[in-house]
């Protein structure tokens, strides 16, 4: 099973009964918004929010749960994985700090405790202990409206567009979350145009890591080459001055 | 003072406050010591010091380069100040990354932990092996003043061609790969500036940073020491360095000619603005300077033409690394004053050890000498001095000291607030409630609202003095109290049978076998029901039977009970309204009508006041 969550934000009454639940499984304590805060209401100690869209509707934000995402990339230490359910989770004994992550994200999710002096990355990790247990998510079973639900991936997206297709004039085409920047576990249907969680601009379906890949690649070969011409130049430029100095060789 | 004098007391003087500020920031943390926020983690501790460091630092192996590949001998009196450079380039930013990593003590963790798909972990790898390289490029240049290094310092130049070869290969992947760094960040860096080619942008910049700095730097030392500078030789550096910076700008209109961003070149912006002026600082003006044969032969036209090159491609990282980002909304970053302090101090530290290493060793042709410290020269008469800092021959390292020991003093004054900082608590304007006294909240915009009397919650609350409950007017940036936050029951379903009450001896005094059959699983599935003592619990004939022990939430147990047969009923009569809120919440006045609120545009508002209260 390909874990995942369908949000549809015109179900959602704003309640925060997600958030509340969220905080109580995973421990988060305090309240009080910090000066490093976005607007958004996501922060080390709030892993998922609920936001007041372009159109005044209420939109869920969480870790995307990527399929191939580009914080797990970036990671220098690999600190970041996805598990085989789809979870992308974080290893504390791993990281070091450096916040590319962050810098990568393109939803800007990954969030830090810039509070303690032994700060970690803090993001929603789909509450996978619990999915390994055969429970769901905690904010998905605290929804009472059913605006977010679990599931496998594969069907949800199905129901996704099921609702789509059964009521044209109220979600826009697009399933956001099927196909940007590679796809993601967490999928959302809406009225509104929901581009501003990525600050307002549209991904392509090209995912991310794909975008260092060629770079990456090229490593070796490019250190190879270097090398060996190096190498070559230098053997010929002595080899040449040799023969100058010393014309008797000829 | 001479200016060596005035320039080290003033390095020193850096260093000192870079040293109360160090300690704030691992005794405090990042969020005091840092104005980074969730929205910009990366400040100029990797904007500048770590971004522009490894640039800065790229003379080394451009030079080692064109004078142990390329045998161009002319130019050996400039590789060891090259070397250093880049030495010294690189140390400052390892220090630069510790105090920016929020685990340092964890910085070896790149060594064990491979994830070979991160350019990061590839910059990380090429630096410390670079690092290593160059450490023992340069060892031979201090072991020359040590006999006993002799038999390591022939050792280590046995290997110095296939040393610089590996450092040029590492130097190469790591210049261009701190471009791969933000390959991965399409929507965050300005497309001016994003590129795929961005890797072979920063390479192509670097070599020409390499050589422009060379030549800055020889000036700079050239203007302290009063020393003659190089300039013959380093009128053909730049020679060089302007065909380069030629090619730079080819290679970057050439991309944004391909991804069809020229019109974006005259759009009216801040990022476009910053685009040329960072493109003539780096590369137009030293280019256009440079390609004029007189200026390039002058000593003052190099230092200028190297001066806006180096400083151009500085702030070429700097955008890259931060400025050029696209603004997301959030708190606005600009650096701390410890932040600033603290690149501040590294550079000085830098420059400091440089200037130590050319005083001390042979890094010049010619050793400069601080001209005070000529034993030949007469003393002069300094009240001053001589009262206050001593004798001529420590009088510079106590004013080294004075310094370093006041800015330390006057920074730790400036640290008292930053305990109070890292809780990360600012203070905020609180403005009134935005809507009338009542309020018709439509949260799912389904036109199904409901009244908030604001006057009737204050009263309930206990008057003015109640605000904050709501209005928290202590946290900043939090607008208002989701009505959640105190009506819980109102969705939460509550355990109504009271497990721990029953069993005690004095309360229920039951016995578990009463509840739970033998043999059986102690659950709730399995015991008995409420009714089975609980006789009355529920009519004779009711249509509700009870079916656990957790009492719905109040809106649930209200819609549960009545919206299923109100739909049916609705249906079978026709009478749609016996199927909406109001049929039922019109005595409460809680619910108003939608098609009123639709008729007066007040639908697509979250918040909005109901037409007929107007």
């Amino acid at each position: 099973m390909k874990a995942a969550i369908l949000t549809d934000t015109t179900k959602c009454i704003g309640c925060l009964e997600c958030v509340a639940a969220c905080k109580k499984e995973n421990r988060l304590e305090g309240d009080i918004p910090r000066a490093w805060d976005e607007d958004d209401g996501l922060s080390a100690r709030n892993w998922t929010s609920v936001v007041e869209g372009s159109g005044h509707e209420y939109v869920r934000k969480q870790c995307r749960h990527c399929l191939e995402p580009a914080c797990v990339s970036a990671c220098p230490v690999g600190a970041l994985h996805k598990t085989d359910i789809g979870a992308v989770v974080y290893d504390s004994d791993r990281c070091m700090g450096c916040r590319y992550c962050m810098m990568a994200c393109p939803y800007g999710i990954p969030r830090y405790s810039w509070d303690a002096p032994v700060p970690y990355v803090r993001k929603c990790i789909l509450c996978y202990s619990r999915i390994e247990q055969g429970r769901q998510p905690a904010c998905t079973e605290a929804c009472p409206a059913k605006a977010t639900i679990f599931g496998d991936r594969d069907e949800l997206l199905a129901e996704a567009h099921r609702r789509v297709a059964e009521n044209p004039g109220k979600y826009g085409s697009k399933v956001w979350g099927e196909k940007e920047a590679g796809g993601a576990s967490v999928l959302m249907i809406s009225n509104q145009d929901l581009s501003f969680l990525t600050g307002g601009r549209d991904l392509s379906p090209a995912s991310l890591p794909s975008h260092t890949a060629a770079a990456m690649e090229a490593v070796p070969f490019v250190f190879t080459g270097v090398v060996a011409t190096m190498a070559g130049v230098g053997w010929i430029i002595r080899r040449r001055m040799e023969l100058e100095k010393d014309p008797s060789h000829e | 003072m001479n200016r060596v004098r005035k320039l080290k007391l003033a390095l020193w003087t850096g260093i000192g406050m870079a040293f109360a500020a160090a300690v704030a920031r691992f005794l405090f943390g990042l969020g005091a010591s840092t104005y980074l926020t969730d929205g910009n983690p990366w400040g100029i501790w990797i904007g500048f010091d770590v971004m522009s460091g490894v640039a800065l630092a790229a003379g080394g192996f451009v030079l080692t380069a064109t004078v142990y590949v390329f045998k161009l001998e002319r130019f050996h009196s400039v590789v060891r100040p090259a070397v250093l450079t880049a030495f010294l380039g690189y140390v400052a930013v390892a220090v630069g990354l510790l105090f920016d990593l929020g685990l340092p003590w964890n910085i070896w963790h790149m060594i064990v932990f491979w994830n070979p798909h991160s350019p990061l972990f590839e910059v990380g790898w090429c630096v410390m092996l670079y690092l290593t390289v160059l450490t023992l490029e340069f060892f031979p240049v201090p072991a020359e003043e040590f006999g006993a290094l002799a038999r390591v310092r022939r050792f280590l130049l046995k290997f110095r061609l296939p040393l610089v070869i590996a450092g040029i290969g590492l130097s190469t992947l790591h210049q261009s790969s701190l471009g791969s760094l933000f390959l991965i960040m399409p929507y965050r860096l300005d497309p001016l500036w994003y590129s795929p080619i961005l890797p072979l942008l920063f390479l192509v910049s670097a070599i020409a940073l390499g050589l422009m700095m060379v030549a800055f730097e020889s000036h700079c030392t050239a203007y302290l020491y009063r020393r003659k500078p190089e300039t013959a030789v380093l009128a053909d550096l730049l020679g060089a360095a302007r065909w380069v910076l030629a090619g730079y700008l080819v290679l970057r209109f050439a991309d944004l000619a391909l991804r069809g961003l020229l019109s974006h070149l005259f759009a009216p912006s801040a990022h476009t603005a910053l685009f040329w002026f960072e493109l003539t600082l780096m590369a137009i003006a030293p280019a256009a300077l440079l390609f004029v044969s007189r200026i390039r032969r002058s000593r003052a036209g190099q230092w200028i033409a190297a001066g806006l090159g180096v400083s151009g491609v500085v702030l070429n990282r700097v955008d890259v690394g931060g400025l050029a980002h696209i603004a997301r909304g959030g708190p606005f970053y600009f650096p701390s004053w410890t932040e600033i302090v603290i690149s501040g101090g590294i550079v000085s530290a830098s420059i400091l050890l440089f200037l130590f290493m050319i005083e001390r060793f042979h890094i010049w042709e010619q050793r400069p000498a601080d001209p005070d410290a000529d034993p030949l020269k007469l003393p002069e008469f300094n009240p001053v001095g001589t009262t206050w800092l001593g004798v001529p021959a420590v009088a510079a390292k106590t004013a080294y000291s004075l310094g370093f020991v006041l800015a330390a003093a006057a920074g730790f004054a400036l640290l008292g607030n930053l305990p109070a900082r890292s809780r990360g608590i600012e203070p905020a304007p609180v403005h009134r409630a935005r809507g009338a006294e009542k309020l018709w909240i439509d949260g799912n915009l389904d036109g199904n609202g409901v009244l908030f009397p604001h006057e009737d919650h204050e009263n309930r609350e206990g008057g003015k003095a109640s605000c904050v409950k709501c209005h928290h007017m202590n946290l900043p940036r939090d607008r208002n109290t989701a009505c959640a936050a105190c009506h819980r029951d109102e969705y939460l379903a509550a355990d109504a049978f009271r497990h721990d009450w029953h069993a005690s001896p004095t309360g229920g005094r039951m016995a578990c076998l009463e509840c739970h059959p033998a043999g059986q699983v102690r659950s709730a599935a399995t015991a008995v029901r409420c009714d089975h003592c609980h006789k009355d619990l529920v009519p004779a004939g009711a249509t509700i039977q009870v079916k656990h022990y957790l009492a719905p939430s109040y809106v649930d147990a209200m819609h549960r009970l009545c919206i299923g047969c109100h739909t049916q009923k609705a249906r079978e009569k026709n009478k749609p309204a016996m199927a909406q809120c109001a049929w039922c919440h019109k005595e409460k006045r809680s619910v108003v009508d939608a098609d009123v609120a639709r008729g007066s545009g007040a639908v697509g508002r979250r918040v909005v006041t109901p037409p007929e209260l107007k």
